[in-house]
């Protein structure tokens, strides 16, 4: 026998009330004149035995009161054997997945699920505790038909979700639950991908189901983005297509066909499609549909416009001058005096690439520079150790001359490179400060390949008066809204309020704007993991071994999964029932033997 | 007394109603008067060869000793009534003592009380009789007597006696009784009225004594209802104010065989009374006076 609230066996100790009374009788009560006394002494003394018996079996019949309640209050379980079950817990586990939206035999995988599940649902009794928890860890309880309604809602989510920890909060709604016999119902499409780390769940037994066929051939766009972010009017995008035969692809931007293609297999695509449209575009690139037609897009974001216009000043030095010829010649920057590349002692208007001084002595002209342009970080006394640069693309750089940048009050800006422990390249509001000289005098950053793209990449996103910031990652994850950003623009068009701070990727595969006074400023692009298209599956017997389960049994059709859900609970009864109608029976008892009192209260 | 007291019929009140409007002097009237008025024939009794006075004729007087004569002189109807049998000598016993002074509700009189306002009120229907009536108040001894007597005054006497103490810690009747036995000269009437928790043997036996005397005898039981019944619950200690006797019990539990046995113990009294040839009436203290007056004025109008 077990209990579901074992904490009311405690009211078992008042049983002991009526056997004290019972002992205690004759020591305890009031003091009543009553003139008629000697009658009473006379009834006592004539019926005593029959008065005796009467309060013993009284006692008893009270006794039986309290412990028969007190049992049924603890709600306890016992095997009786027959058919049905003792009130349980079931946590269903749903892996929707973006896999489970394959199709197969002529149906998404996921309706067979939902199928699974409702005949789980429906075996369950009314004093069953359910849940149901999908992949996104949405978690769902109560009544049977309120766990019906939400099976009916599910849809294969955007991404991989996270399976192994919808399993193990479904363990621990189960666990947490205290009801014996309890279990997990999983339902997943048995992606070796997505099971590939054990959850913690415990002695929690699991019923999985897996389907047992061989998933269907699968292609899908596991890569996709825009190189660089900021095309000058043009760019490239970049995209790797899996697929086990040649497949074609075709790319929109905003809604439109701008290039058509076909790839081998697993080979990358590289499209530098010409785009007439300006400013923030989505982009996606897309391949034939097949039977999982979740994978069969990758979306990108770009900023489109014209080429930032670059004056280099003399101090900036002639790899400076090569290097902006370079990005000239490849289209990615103008000529003119928008932006300005050049020593700090000579730079008299923002927005500018700030390198320091090449000579010491100009170290005093540089910071007043610096003041006059308003700009919050100083040069410090020249170092010239050799030492290793890190960050921003330019680990490994050597510099063997640098002003550590001292930072002013109201200093505000993104360190992007390090020298020591000291900044080196800072960024801030229309201004790029590199703490040496580009001259391989001072570092041998000029030299490297690094450079060209790393200047390109510094004037065109940081510098450039369009600059913005492209965040990825699979549909549901937490990123980082940067500062500045007032709100978001759907892929529909709509518009929601936005701060700073942790935000949720969309559930589905996209391009959401970050707008900044209703003005793009930025783009989160979800794309679901390139693990989630592989489709491969544990087989049933190696399923169990994946999911680290002390007790899994795998069920291969709905009916083992219902009868399977609840036999852990199967044959157990409640017996509070008969325990409520003992203490009726009991009551009743009572009443009858203390039948005076009743027809005075009647 | 008001007009509207006078319609509802003192008699058949609720007792501590009555009681609660004046002393006893003046309930006992209250009663007595309605007590006649609901009668249906005359209460006078008691004619023979001796005449002693006239007086008017009531509905219900014997037609036989209407005077005839007066009546055709002076067309008023008058019955004789005669000396020697009309007076009957009353005593009536009081059981004063401390268990007498109870109540099982403070809405009830005490049995006291109630004995003390049914004897006011049955000495006063025997003096309107012209009928002598004495009283013997008596706890563990005789507290008080007052001599049978049918005249003018007697009423006062009564009263002043009744007025008076008593709730003594026992309850011995013999010796009221006897003394009762020598108040009376000649045959005559003695009412115990007692709650019967004395010795029963003893009594008995005075009242056998009585019996053997020629005297006719009346035991009124003045019980109180939960004395009847053991109202109440839960575990308690009864003790008895007047024995010093303690019981514990639990009324709930015994509260059945309580019952049974003072049921044995009313048929006891009732059927050793009856042995001896003298009534026995049980009298609840929330009957209305007039139920236990009616009772034991038919024993009376048994009596020549």
């Amino acid at each position: 026998m077990s209990f579901l609230a074992p904490l009311w066996l405690g009211l078992l100790v008042a049983a002991g009330v009526p056997l004290l009374l019972h002992l205690l009788r004759r020591r305890v009560g009031r003091r009543i004149e009553f003139p008629a006394a000697r009658y009473l002494l006379r009834a006592e003394q004539e019926n005593s035995r029959t008065l005796r018996l009467r309060n013993l079996l009284l006692m008893l019949l009270r006794v039986a009161i309290i412990c028969a309640l007190a049992l049924a209050a603890a709600r306890p379980l016992a095997r009786l054997g027959g058919t049905g079950h003792a009130p349980t817990a079931l946590a269903i586990v749903i892996d929707n997945s973006l896999s489970s939206g394959v199709v197969e035999q002529g149906r998404p995988l996921l309706t067979h699920m939902k199928e699974l599940a409702r005949a789980a649902v429906d075996a369950a009794s009314p004093s069953d505790r359910l849940w149901l928890v999908t992949a996104d860890l949405r978690v769902t309880g109560g009544s049977a038909a309120a766990i019906r309604a939400e099976i009916e809602r599910i849809t294969p989510l955007g991404g991989a979700g996270d399976p192994p920890a919808a399993l193990a909060r479904a363990a621990a709604l189960v666990r947490g639950s205290g009801r014996p016999g309890g279990q997990v119902a999983l339902l997943t499409d048995g992606q070796r991908s997505a099971w590939r780390t054990p959850p913690a769940i415990g002695d929690v037994p699991v019923v999985a189901w897996s389907p047992t066929n061989a998933p269907a051939r699968n292609r899908a766009v596991t890569s996709v983005a825009a190189r660089p972010i900021r095309w000058t009017p043009r760019g490239t995008v970049q995209a790797r297509i899996r697929s086990a035969d040649s497949t074609s692809w075709r790319l929109l931007v905003d809604g439109r066909v701008v290039a058509r293609g076909s790839t081998a297999p697993d080979q990358e695509v590289s499209v530098r499609p010409v785009v007439t449209a300006r400013g923030w575009v989505r982009g996606s690139l897309e391949i034939e549909p097949d039977e999982l037609t979740g994978d069969d897009a990758g979306a990108f974001a770009a900023w489109i416009g014209s080429a930032p216009a670059v004056r280099v000043l003399a101090g900036a030095g002639a790899f400076a001058q090569s290097a902006v010829d370079a990005l000239r010649a490849g289209g990615q920057v103008a000529n003119g005096d928008a932006t300005i590349l050049g020593s700090a002692e000579e730079v008299t208007s923002l927005p500018a690439l700030v390198t320091a001084p090449l000579n010491p002595v100009q170290l005093g002209a540089a910071n007043r520079s610096l003041e006059r342009l308003g700009i919050p970080w100083r040069f410090g006394a020249p170092a010239r150790e050799e030492s290793i640069a890190h960050g921003d693309g330019l680990d490994g750089a050597t510099v063997s001359l640098h002003y550590p940048l001292l930072a002013q009050a109201g200093a505000a800006a993104d360190t992007l490179a390090t020298v020591g422990n000291t900044p080196w390249i800072v960024s801030g509001d229309r201004y790029v400060i590199v703490g040496s000289p580009l001259d391989p005098a001072a570092t041998n950053l000029p030299l490297r390949a690094a450079f060209l793209p790393w200047l390109g990449r510094v004037i065109g996103e940081r510098l450039g008066a369009e600059a913005g910031t492209v965040i990825s990652g699979e549909p549901g994850a937490l990123v980082t809204i940067p500062a500045g950003v007032d709100g978001l623009e759907r892929p529909d068009g709509s518009r929601v309020a936005a701060t700073a701070g942790s935000w949720r990727l969309p559930a589905r595969p996209g391009v959401t704007f970050l707008t900044k006074s209703g003005k793009a400023v930025g783009a989160l692009v979800a794309n679901p993991q390139a693990a989630e298209s592989e489709l491969a599956r544990w087989p049933s017997a190696q399923l169990a071994g994946a999911l680290g389960a002390r007790h899994v049994r795998t069920v291969s059709d709905a009916g083992a999964l219902a009868a399977l859900s609840f036999d852990a609970a199967a044959g157990r009864r409640s017996l509070v029932l008969p325990l409520l109608v003992v203490a009726l029976l009991a009551l009743v008892g009572e009443a009858v033997l203390t039948g005076g009192r009743v027809r005075r209260a009647a | 007394m008001t007009s509207t007291a006078s319609a509802m019929r003192a008699d058949l009140l609720d007792p501590a109603t009555i009681a609660a409007l004046g002393r006893i002097e003046v309930t006992a009237r209250w009663v007595v008067d309605g007590f006649m008025t609901g009668l249906h024939r005359s209460p006078r009794k008691g004619f023979s060869v001796e005449f002693a006075e006239y007086r008017p004729y009531q509905p219900g007087d014997d037609l036989r000793y209407v005077d005839w004569k007066i009546a055709a002189r002076s067309d008023r109807w008058v019955v004789k009534q005669f000396e020697e049998e009309t007076n009957l000598r009353a005593t009536v016993v009081l059981d004063v003592s401390r268990s007498m002074d109870w109540t099982g509700a403070s809405a009830r009189l005490t049995k006291r009380a109630y004995a003390e306002r049914l004897t006011a009120a049955l000495a006063l229907l025997l003096l309107r009789q012209r009928d002598a009536v004495g009283l013997i108040r008596f706890d563990a001894t005789v507290r008080s007597a007052v001599p049978p007597r049918a005249r003018h005054g007697q009423w006062r006497r009564l009263m002043a006696a009744l007025e008076e103490g008593g709730a003594g810690l026992a309850s011995s009747a013999a010796p009221a009784l006897n003394q009762a036995a020598r108040l009376i000269q000649r045959r005559g009437l003695v009412v115990l009225v007692s709650d019967l928790l004395l010795d029963a043997n003893e009594a008995m036996q005075s009242l056998r004594g009585l019996r053997a005397a020629g005297h006719d005898v009346a035991v009124l039981h003045i019980a109180d209802p939960a004395e009847l019944e053991l109202e109440g619950a839960g575990e308690a200690l009864f003790h008895d104010p007047e024995s010093q006797l303690e019981v514990p019990a639990s009324a709930a539990d015994v509260r059945a065989a309580y019952q049974r046995t003072v049921e044995e113990v009313i048929e006891e009294w009732r059927s050793r009374c009856a042995s001896i040839g003298a009534g026995y009436t049980l009298v609840r203290t929330d009957q209305p006076f007039g139920i236990p007056l009616r009772q034991a004025f038919a024993a009376r109008q048994q009596l020549p």
